[in-house]
């Protein structure tokens, strides 16, 4: 009887990927869960305050980067050729924000609105925020466009007026 | 006799056609009859197909977290419930990866940017991520009780990130809008049509989960019997 070790054909199951595959993609999971991580982190230094938290709270102060929530006073957009100017409102507080790009998504007034930049103060020692990006914060509430809601919707943006 | 049936029964036959009626009720009351929205216009269309497909990644990683604690249970222990755990995780990174590409572009016609580092976004990309690797660790190799266990046990670590990115709108400040449904923020036929997308996506997890966990068996019945057949030919090598 023959003993000697057969010879191995060194073959995969057909369809079958190689383990080196399944550890390149680990390798690239690792990578990005900490990327992701880290992006986070980075962008949660930026402290997320509302406009009447502005020289209050600790962190939303003068000349340090954040983030400010507020609703888009009434009449008060200005575009020109670099700028966008308008202001923002919270809780009884307002700021006027000097944007220096273009607004886009559902940007318009009466709505709420995340400005990234840095409050700083003018000439006339006034303050006013020197925004580098807006997005816009739509809310949980979808209606339907009809009539009816329009009437609702015409009325909300002259309350919103009144308010400005 | 051939072992390697196909991978359908009349059941899923039945459930297939019932899939496919379920979408095209979605493409008729997501796009013809549910109203626009007063704010976002045509845009909220999207919610029929970014919401449901963000919830059934939530319940296919819930899927696979209690189907890898069944294998791990000495009691109930069995491939199939990893091979459920598998295709489960795999159909959920499908669903996760649409919710992430319908918000992305939905983010950029409302919010005005495709992607912004909130709590939601960000805990969202991290479960994506996280079930990439879990599907990676299922390749590595070894047999299949060795995947079988090695995934399960991350597939049990995995499925607590579930809750973080749920919560994540309530327990942080984010962009990402509150909770919708919860807070009765659709009404009507937008609500209507939420569910029909809910009930049509959720008809073909459970098709895709049916179809996908019979081809792994079959995979692993092609490994089993490669290794019958090489023991076979031993024998048959050293018999007189």
């Amino acid at each position: 009887m023959d003993l000697s070790p057969r010879e191995v054909v060194a073959t995969a199951p057909r369809g079958r990927k190689k383990p080196w595959f399944a550890y390149a993609v680990l390798a690239l999971v690792l990578i990005a869960g900490g990327v992701v991580v880290a992006k986070f982190l980075t962008s949660a230094l930026d402290y997320y305050c509302n406009v009447d938290e502005v020289g209050v709270k600790d962190g939303c102060d003068e000349g340090r980067n954040i983030r400010i929530q507020g609703t888009v006073e009434q009449g008060s957009v200005e575009t020109n050729d670099a700028t966008t100017n308008f202001i923002i409102t919270f809780n009884g507080a307002s700021m006027p924000v000097e944007l220096g790009s273009e607004p886009t998504g559902l940007f318009q007034e009466c709505i709420p609105v995340v400005v990234t930049g840095k409050v700083l103060r003018a000439d006339d020692g006034t303050r006013y925020f020197a925004g580098e990006e807006v997005i816009v914060k739509h809310d949980n509430q979808y209606d339907a466009e009809n009539e009816e809601r329009l009437d609702e919707a015409n009325a909300e943006a002259a309350a919103c007026s009144r308010k400005g | 006799m051939n072992h390697f049936g196909p991978t359908s029964t009349r059941f899923t036959r039945a459930l297939g056609v019932a899939t496919i009626l379920g979408l095209g009720w979605l493409a008729v009351f997501g796009l013809l009859l549910s109203p626009d929205d007063v704010v976002q216009g045509s845009y909220a269309r999207l919610l029929y197909i970014h919401v449901p497909s963000a919830w059934l990644a939530y319940l296919a990683f819930g899927v696979t977290g209690l189907a890898s604690g069944a294998y791990l249970w000495p009691r109930t222990r069995s491939m199939q419930w990893d091979r459920i755990a598998g295709a489960s995780a795999e159909v959920g990174v499908l669903f996760m990866a649409l919710a992430l590409v319908t918000g992305s572009l939905w983010g950029k016609v409302t919010w005005g940017t495709y992607w912004t580092w909130d709590s939601r976004l960000t805990t969202t990309a991290f479960l994506f991520v996280t079930y990439i690797g879990y599907l990676a660790v299922r390749d590595l190799g070894g047999s299949h009780e060795q995947r079988a266990r090695r995934s399960a046990v991350l597939a049990l670590l995995a499925v607590l990130e579930v809750p973080l990115v749920h919560f994540s709108v309530s327990w942080w400040r984010p962009l990402h809008q509150a909770e919708t449904i919860e807070r009765g923020g659709l009404k009507g036929l937008m609500l209507f049509s939420f569910f029909v997308g809910m009930i049509a996506f959720t008809l073909l997890y459970v098709w895709l989960v049916m179809h996908r966990q019979r081809l792994m068996m079959l995979n692993d019945m092609i490994d089993d019997s490669g290794l019958d057949r090489a023991l076979a030919e031993r024998r048959n090598e050293v018999a007189p």
